[in-house]
């Protein structure tokens, strides 16, 4: 048991805050958005095979999350009607990347003969043509509508009927558990090597014995089944499948989470999952102006970071595994930048929150709540009170930066000059 | 006569226009440490890259020990026992020099795509990278990302890429460029060490390494092979002296 524990401490932990999360966030809210953190970590992860591990760009990838959400709520009221014998819903996830794993191999095959440019827009063009299929093929699909499910079908082993949210959310953190343990030990496979090797030099690749795009293939393949297992437990959290989930809007927030969280570490994608549902269902209630926000976000880490929050973190990991110490001396430089970066923050938001609340309001009303105030956002006084906020926080940011640099580097040259003998 | 290891036969090769490969006929005998020389733009690494399946062949056959593996894919041709290193070094920037090295090992030790084995079980492929790291001098680099390495030892490691798959035919093309007078000893003896039970090909510019180690070479003017001989006889040559090697050697 304390080998297990050793050895596996990681995985340890993350079944026991899987099983004391609910006992902490109680509320229904809470649970509903954990079961969507859930099935996104899967999905987000799926998609990191992909870009992060494989250096596949896709813009399609919801399609085999969404295809197989259809067929698993299609499955259920096969079940449901009695047309289709029955198959437990605890093991639905599986044939859901079971479908997902189909059209991968077959779509798989075609678009995955080139890398780059040319992979990113047949992908593209696959996306777009499902989206129009749920038009189209209003039997399967039910147009804009969707399907509609229901879980509860058949036995009720252990009086599990899968009717309260809880009950799901213990189906999909089981799932997510296996699904994230699984994906990691494929990145220490000859297949995730050698996929990491066709990220980096796809020529040498071939020159090694591999075909690139046997690997390119496989991993695309084996990506869609996780993504058909996501869609599956998507399908079984909301009991419908709408046409979003298939289309580019759904590929994209992959594409988000990702690339916030890190696509160059493992829990890369997993921190973006988490950090994006989460202000999704908070901040979207809170705001208008919440996309604004989620896409100067994804702007700021793709021009200022090397991959991610998460590489944000381990860009640190050198100076943690030599002396902890040595993070003595960047505090105060760090907390001032970030101080900052919050003063200029808040000012901008301010004025951003204004000329939303001014562009979206349908009555002559001007005043808006903003910081929990009551401002007039048609008065001045609102406007410069922002304004004298973010010109000193930018000024502020644009000295506090470089010392926060240096304090980093330093920190790094001292860890170089302690490994050097 | 044996099988040659590697024959060209009346082999052409054009771009657009213009004719870089001229009819060239050359076999490499078994065992044996071949040496191409030329001037730049002579066309030897367009022979490598005809040989290993990266160009296509215009006209003419190349077999691999009696074997025909013209116009092949580069994946099958490596798989059939020729490995190759590049002049340009290429490798796998953001891995380690010992993952590098594994990579190149891989799928000669038959693992192929799989994705069940755990490769820190895997004892011997492990043990053998090590090795390899060890004959090439990286074994202190371990775990240094590839792209982060010094200039020499990215040399180094191109090489050891090369050598994981222990393949027959071993293809080296400009191995020493750029090293150092002692790196480039280690690396001869390195080369010399290899080649006892392998057929060796080397394209090199450094003519001590040449008459060093060859025990044929073959000298490649325009496209076209102008001798093909001991080196005894290749430094007495009077149309290679012309052509290439001027008074430097004889």
């Amino acid at each position: 048991m304390a080998g297990l524990v050793r050895r596996h401490g990681m995985w340890v932990a993350a079944f026991a805050v899987m099983l004391v999360l609910p006992w902490i966030f109680q509320t229904g809210f809470a649970i509903t958005m954990l079961n969507q953190i859930g099935v996104l970590i899967v999905f987000s992860l799926a998609y990191n095979m992909l870009l992060g591990q494989g250096g596949m760009l896709s813009f399609g990838h919801a399609l085999y999350f969404g295809i197989a959400g259809y067929f698993t709520a299609h499955f259920l009221n096969g079940v449901g009607e009695d047309w289709l014998p029955y198959f437990p819903v605890t093991l639905l996830p599986i044939f859901g990347g079971l479908i997902g794993l189909f059209f991968g191999i077959g779509i798989g095959f075609v678009s995955t003969r080139r890398a780059g440019t040319v992979f990113a827009m047949i992908s593209l063009g696959f996306a777009e043509m499902a989206t129009a299929l749920t038009l189209i093929l209003v039997v399967f699909f039910n147009g804009e509508e969707g399907i509609q499910t229901d879980r509860m079908v058949g036995p009720e082993p252990l009086g599990i009927t899968f009717g309260p949210d809880i009950h799901v959310y213990y189906l999909i953190s089981f799932w997510c558990l296996v699904a994230t343990a699984a994906m990691y030990v494929l990145t220490r496979t000859p297949f995730g090597r050698m996929s990491n090797a066709v990220r980096d030099n796809p020529e040498r690749v071939e020159f090694v014995g591999y075909s690139t795009h046997r690997i390119r293939w496989l991993a695309f393949a084996l990506s869609s089944f996780f993504a058909g297992l996501a869609g599956a437990l998507h399908a079984l959290n909301f009991e419908h499948v709408g046409f979003e989930t298939i289309g580019l809007e759904q590929s994209g927030l992959a594409l988000f989470m990702v690339w916030i969280g890190g696509a160059r570490n493992f829990v890369g994608p997993i921190l973006g999952a988490i950090l994006i549902t989460y202000l999704n269902s908070n901040l979207s209630d809170i705001t208008d102006a919440w996309y604004l926000y989620l896409g100067i976000l994804f702007m700021v880490i793709v021009m200022f970071t090397q991959g991610g929050l998460s590489g944000l973190v381990f860009m640190h990991e050198p100076i943690w595994k030599t002396d902890y110490r040595l993070f003595g001396r960047m505090m105060a430089p760090y907390a001032l930048g970030i101080g900052s970066t919050i003063i200029a923050a808040i000012g901008v938001i301010g004025m951003f929150e204004m000329i939303y609340f001014l562009s979206t309001r349908v009555t002559e009303e001007t005043i808006a709540v903003l910081y929990w105030m009551e401002v007039d956002a048609a008065s001045a006084l609102p406007w410069i009170a922002c304004a004298a906020i973010t010109a000193p926080g930018v000024a502020a940011c644009r000295r506090t930066y470089p010392p926060m640099a240096n304090s980093y580097n330093e920190a790094i040259a001292a860890v170089k000059g302690r490994m050097a003998p | 006569m044996k099988t040659p290891a590697v024959e060209l036969r009346g082999v052409w090769k054009n771009f657009g226009n213009t004719e870089i490969i001229r009819g060239i006929d050359l076999a490499i005998e078994k065992d044996t440490i071949h040496a191409m020389i030329g001037p730049n733009g002579a066309g030897k690494s367009t022979i490598y890259n005809l040989i290993t399946g990266r160009y296509h062949v215009d006209r003419g056959q190349i077999l691999l020990n009696g074997e025909e593996i013209t116009n092949q894919t580069p994946h099958e041709i490596n798989r059939k026992g020729i490995s190759r290193s590049f002049q340009v070094t290429n490798i796998f920037h953001r891995m380690s020099v010992f993952e590098n090295i594994r990579c190149g090992m891989l799928w000669h030790r038959n693992y192929k795509y799989s994705f069940w084995n755990f490769l820190g079980r895997q004892g011997e492929l492990n043990r053998r990278t090590e090795e390899i790291m060890v004959r090439t001098g990286l074994a202190s680099r371990r775990d240094v990302l590839a792209g982060m390495l010094s200039y020499s030892d990215q040399r180094a490691l191109e090489i050891a890429i090369t050598l994981a798959s222990g393949a027959d035919v071993i293809m080296l093309d400009e191995p020493t460029s750029g090293m150092s007078h002692g790196e480039t000893e280690q690396t001869v003896e390195l080369i010399r060490k290899v080649a006892r039970d392998k057929t060796l090909v080397i394209v090199e510019h450094d003519m001590g390494v040449v008459f060093d180690l060859a025990h044929t070479i073959s000298v490649l003017v325009y496209g076209e092979i102008i001798a093909c001989d001991v080196p005894q006889r290749i430094r007495g040559d009077r149309a290679v002296q012309e052509a290439y090697l001027g008074t430097e050697v004889a």
